[in-house]
């Protein structure tokens, strides 16, 4: 069996990772929310 | 075991091998140790933060260090170190299995290891040795504090050659396959870890026992942290790996879903190998005497490492949602309510997900140097790890524990165990946000960390750190309640519950998985590459930090080393 024939034969379409891609989203707007909060207490300081 | 099938190189890593009695010994004497070091160690947290609070005087003349260190080392170093330890030795016997010769070599290893940790513990209880975890030069403690460590260490090195050896004999008798997607982490996580604890044992062997014995006059100072600093960084890498292997490869079981992706899993850990290394500047970022061009470069590649932690949030998060939706959940987010709340095995684990959240978003802050100025030596950084090591890694370890204790003692999670540890989890939640939070802010005010309580000569910032201290001791207690409950917990699961067998649960690939690529087991260019970035990464800087080094220091011993 080769490589190609094996995993496209049943494959449904993509899976739905709209969820996903939100939560990371959030993540990585929490992380940058909170890297500036704590560097505008540096410039402040 | 002589059917495998050639042509499907995903089936062999499914084959789960039982674990014999003989060896579930073994890896339970590891967890007897793990747990008795959470009892102790959680003890001296509860007596830090009531210290801390000004509401409670240590008895007997011991010291606020001497309980520090204890604290420091036994749940940073020992209990770690032997849970991480004994669940690897657990995982590759499952996946790859052990024969006898590994089973004795991984008795000395445990022996080792326990030798070298008694002899450290009782040198810190008689005061001997009360310098923290991190043991800075030219605070001197008893030579056998650092004469333990080194036992320790060499232990673990025998642990990581039995490992090795595990996986090479599987290997030889599979060829042409790829190795079980859990023996392929242990053994990267094993391979950092050696190399990483080569630094702390050219410190310990060449510098510390020496000096403490008095062999040598003086000590470099710099040269002794930088080495420990090479080794620091990886060792939060050593802890939090294992907790990746339960994320990526044992959690999907649980909630009845599939590996997200081999590849992919793979491949971070190969990054986490890469990047865990070569960034130890990170937390020398104040210290004179390091070139500042080094320094910035170290941060950098410090923040590649938010690569392979994204791609694993990215794989988690992905994981819930098609398993959600396999389950006939639709919507945005409906499939978030599929997810086993109930289960202590996965709960547990998730709400050490969720504490990884704002663990990660300060592991930033703390690496981005001008901040770092700003948290630099306050309690901030104790409120950043005790989510990552005592709230993520904690709880996953938590999480292994209700099946795996079982699973090796021949007995059954019960249903009202399992709510005991969801409530378990609970109270550690609350107590660390407490805690943490409190800890966080006062460290943004200024709190020092590594303080005994003081009023500073009733300066007006000091005042301002009271409630948090006080919040820190409400939090530590609740946290401490948690302690208690878990060391119950694994009393039953070891020696009370009902007899039965506990799922040592494994996800498997999609039946229709992109076949992982044979180039992910390309173990010497892996550790070329690695060795290379450190290379890069010390070189320069090392000679110049020993050739513009100022005179070495001679030994303390006072005010809290070892008086
Ligand atoms: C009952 C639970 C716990 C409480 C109340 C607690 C409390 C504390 C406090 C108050 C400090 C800082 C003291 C100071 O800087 O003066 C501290 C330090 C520390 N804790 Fe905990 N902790 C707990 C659990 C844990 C756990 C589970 C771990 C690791 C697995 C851990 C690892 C550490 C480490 C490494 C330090 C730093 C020691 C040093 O600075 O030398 N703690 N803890
Ligand atoms: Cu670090």
């Amino acid at each position: 069996m080769k490589q190609h024939g094996k995993t496209h034969t049943n494959v449904d379409k993509e899976p739905n990772l709209k969820g996903t891609l939100i939560s990371v989203g959030v993540l990585g707007l929490f992380i940058i929310i909170s890297w500036v909060a704590v560097f505008a207490i540096f410039l402040s300081r | 075991m002589a059917l495998h099938n050639v042509v499907l190189p995903n089936e062999d890593s499914r084959q789960l091998l039982p674990i014999p009695k003989k060896e579930a010994k073994l890896y339970m004497s590891f967890m007897y140790v793990a747990f008795i070091s959470l009892f102790i160690g959680g003890l001296m947290g509860l007596l830090q933060v009531l210290v801390r609070s000004g509401n409670f005087t240590l008895p007997f003349g011991i010291g606020y260090y001497q309980i520090l260190t204890v604290h420091g080392v036994i749940l940073a170093l020992v209990l770690t170190t032997f849970f991480i330890i004994g669940f690897q030795f657990a995982l590759m016997s499952k996946t790859v299995g052990m024969s006898d010769k590994q089973r004795n070599l991984s008795w000395l290893a445990f022996w080792i290891m326990t030798i070298g940790t008694i002899m450290t513990a009782i040198t810190i209880l008689l005061g001997k040795a009360s310098v923290l975890y991190t043991f800075y030069a030219p605070l001197k403690a008893h030579p056998a504090f650092y004469i333990g460590l080194a036992f320790v260490i060499v232990g673990t090195w025998v642990a990581a050659f039995v490992n090795w050896r595990q996986l090479y004999l599987w290997k030889k008798k599979h060829p042409g396959e790829k190795s079980p997607l859990l023996a392929f982490m242990v053994t990267i996580n094993m391979i950092m870890w050696f190399i990483a604890s080569l630094g702390i044992a050219v410190a310990v062997l060449v510098q510390f026992i020496p000096w403490s014995l008095g062999y040598a006059e003086t000590i470099n100072v710099l040269v002794s942290r930088t080495l420990f600093w090479y080794f620091g960084h990886p060792l939060v890498y050593f802890w939090l790996l294992p907790a990746y292997m339960a994320w990526y490869a044992i959690i999907p079981k649980i909630i009845g879903g599939k590996l997200f992706s081999d590849s992919l899993a793979r491949l971070s850990f190969v990054l986490f190998l890469f990047f865990s290394i070569p960034v130890g500047f990170h937390h020398q970022l104040t210290e004179p005497g390091i070139d500042p061009t080094w320094k910035f470069i170290q941060v950098v590649l410090t923040f590649m490492v938010i690569i392979p932690s994204l791609m694993t949030a990215f794989s988690l998060f992905a994981t819930f949602e098609i398993t959600g939706r396999r389950k006939g959940y639709g919507g945005l987010f409906g499939w978030f309510k599929h997810l086993p709340w109930k289960d202590v095995r996965f709960f547990a684990p998730f709400v050490g997900m969720l504490a990884f959240i704002p663990g990660g978003a300060g592991g930033i802050i703390n690496a981005s140097h001008q901040m770092n100025t700003l948290v630099h030596n306050t309690i901030w950084v104790t409120g950043h790890f005790h989510l990552t090591v005592a709230t993520t890694v904690i709880l996953t370890f938590f999480g292994i524990t209700y099946w795996l204790i079982p699973h090796l003692t021949g007995r059954k999670l019960t249903k009202s165990v399992n709510r005991l540890g969801i409530i378990q989890t609970i109270v550690w939640g609350i107590g660390m946000l407490i805690m943490s939070g409190a800890m966080h802010i006062q460290g943004l005010l200024g709190g020092p960390r590594r303080s005994d309580y003081s009023e500073y000569g009733g300066t007006e910032q000091a005042v301002t750190w009271g409630a948090y201290q006080m919040a820190q001791a409400i939090g530590g207690t609740i946290l401490f309640v948690g302690i208690i409950l878990m060391v119950y917990i694994f009393i039953k699961l070891a020696f009370f519950s009902p007899k039965g067998d506990e799922e040592f649960p494994i996800a498997e690939e999609e039946e229709n998985a992109e076949p992982t690529p044979m180039w992910m087991e390309n173990w010497k260019l892996w550790v070329a590459i690695t060795i290379a970035l450190i290379l890069f990464a010390y070189t320069i800087p090392f000679v110049d930090i020993i050739q513009n080094s100022p005179p070495g220091s001679v030994p303390f011993d006072w005010p809290i080393g070892n008086s």
